[in-house]
């Protein structure tokens, strides 16, 4: 059994039946790097409350870690398992003080005071912010934020973290930090499904789920997800740089047995062409 | 804009002050009010005057914070003080028509300025000190009591915090609408003060509408991170009452007595 399992999810915000998600299935294992694309309105962030019980689907099931969303015993249990990390790391932040704030999830569960230290701890050197423990949030750059929410949700020792669009609303440095925190992560060992409009970010995750209208495009490595440039652009969605020049390219006559992802690969492939 | 607002700001620090227990800081606090008020003359208002520079010396925060904590309401101390001055009974030194300038109206005034510049001095002293998570707390459980009554202690205690924490971010935001506004052609500076409330109709509604979205964001990110109210909800920090608390108790018990005694002994001047 897959850690977390959508089957059959149908989903709408209004009585018409006007579905933002519609039948939508979705496996993931344990331990992996899942990145959700699509363009804005295709339903990846209705998705993602869905993953964490903050949405109850109309039809079909979600199933965490052998909980079923549906069943309102469980809700918290599988919030503490399936921690969130939202897009504005401004509205996230509930305490004045950074370790505070980091204790709010472990103080909701009833976590003795003790442990409730050595978390906060924990998670604020996860996330490289334990100097600023003492710190006001409005003090701190966007991406130190948002690394501080990530250590909000660490703290509960969750076994998945569903990012949604993480970093939208950080000037690149920031989204550099967010990302290595997220990779770290994943070295740990937690589940993370990281939904972005970035392309260069979704080349880091193990499988790209791309979804449109409510349902999945395509699924598959980065690799095998980003070499249907055709499918992709169809659905006005980018592929990465390195990846359109190469398709460009191609247009042209150029052939080539794999699609660079990455700057390097594409400097690498074309150093091979042009000698 | 100048965001420099001294009164109810947190000063970090590691004084005798800071490191009493916010319960008991709350409550003595309450009682050095009503001190305050019940000093009927200068002898026992001395006294009071005493511990409070005592208190201010103590808590290892610059006098200019607390100078700048006066400033907020010089206004309020001057018109008291004026009006005082004019109320005063007996042979007047000064008159002009009506009114009159009287040995005790000028005692009266220096004695309400006194008793204001205290009361505020105090009152800073407490939140220069106090982290305001901690200032929140404390008075969760102070008036944990009053759930008999129905009353959503907790709650109370959690709009606080989070008032307190989204100061700061709305007071940036307001700074960004109406540089937004001003870019736009608004004129929010020039003309009388009725224009200048109307030029803020501009920047005071799309501030409320995010602020409502903000609540709302942040009502998710709470539920996400498993708030479910204050049931079963521990804390990470746990306040304890320490020897230091029980000093402090008990020389505010001192001033107490020593005010009580000097209003029973030394006549009311006033």
């Amino acid at each position: 059994m897959s850690f977390i399992s959508v089957e059959d999810v149908k989903f709408s915000y209004d009585e018409d039946k006007n579905y933002v998600l519609n039948g939508l299935n979705l496996k993931i294992e344990k331990g992996e790097f899942v990145a959700l694309l699509g363009h804005n309105g295709c339903g990846k962030s209705t998705a993602a409350k869905l993953l964490n019980a903050m949405f109850l689907p109309d039809e079909g099931t979600v199933v965490v870690d052998n909980m079923i969303t549906s069943d309102e015993k469980l809700t918290y249990e599988i919030r503490r398992n399936v921690g969130l990390v939202l897009q504005n790391p401004d509205n996230q932040l509930v305490a004045s003080v950074i370790e505070e704030d980091v204790a709010f999830g472990p103080e909701n569960l009833g976590v003795p005071p003790e442990e409730i230290r050595e978390r906060v701890d924990k998670a604020l050197r996860t996330v490289g912010m334990y100097e600023y423990r003492k710190h006001a949030p409005h003090k701190l750059s966007g991406g130190q934020k948002q690394r501080v929410a990530i250590a909000g949700i660490l703290a509960m020792h969750p076994e998945c973290v569903v990012f949604d669009e993480p970093t939208a609303m950080l000037d690149p440095s920031g989204r550099d930090e967010v990302m290595n925190t997220i990779l770290r992560l994943k070295e740990n060992g937690i589940t993370v499904v990281l939904i972005t409009h970035y392309m260069d970010e979704a080349v880091m995750a193990d499988r790209v789920v791309v979804m449109d209208n409510g349902n999945i495009l395509t699924v598959g490595t980065p690799r095998e997800v980003f070499s249907q440039v055709h499918l992709l652009k169809k659905h006005s969605l980018d592929v990465p740089q390195a990846t359109e020049l190469i398709y460009k390219l191609s247009g042209a006559g150029l052939k080539f047995d794999e699609m660079p992802l990455n700057t390097e690969e594409c400097v690498n492939f074309l150093e091979g062409v042009l000698k | 804009m100048t965001r420099d607002i001294a009164l109810g700001q947190f000063i970090p620090g590691q004084s005798v002050i800071h490191r009493m227990d916010a319960r008991v800081k709350n409550l003595l606090l309450i009682a050095f009010i009503v001190l305050i008020f019940c000093s009927f003359n200068f002898v026992s208002l001395g006294i009071i005057t005493g511990a409070v520079i005592a208190v201010i010396l103590l808590s290892d925060i610059s006098v200019k914070m607390y100078l700048k904590s006066l400033k907020v309401i010089i206004v309020i101390i001057l018109i008291t003080s004026i009006l005082n001055i004019f109320y005063g009974s007996g042979d007047p030194i000064v008159q002009f028509g009506i009114f009159k300038i009287t040995l005790s109206g000028i005692y009266r005034a220096i004695f309400v300025t006194v008793r204001i510049i205290c009361l505020i001095l105090i009152s800073s002293c407490l939140t220069f000190t106090t982290s305001p998570t901690d200032l929140t707390d404390a008075i969760e459980r102070l008036m944990k009591p009053l759930k008999i009554l129905h009353i959503k202690v907790h709650e109370i205690a959690m709009m606080m915090t989070i008032a307190l924490r989204f100061v700061p971010t709305l007071l940036e935001e307001t700074d960004k609408i109406m540089a937004a506004q001003k870019a736009r052609g608004a004129d929010m500076e020039s003309g009388g003060m009725i224009k200048k409330i109307k030029a803020m109709t501009p920047v005071l509604i799309p501030l409320f509408v995010s602020a409502f979205r903000r609540a709302y964001e942040l009502a998710v990110a709470m539920e996400c991170r498993c708030y479910q109210g204050g049931d079963g909800r521990t804390r990470m920090k746990v306040l304890k009452i320490k020897k230091l608390d029980v000093a402090c108790i008990l020389v505010t018990v001192l001033v107490l007595a020593g005010v009580i005694l000097c209003n029973i002994f030394f006549a009311a001047k006033i």
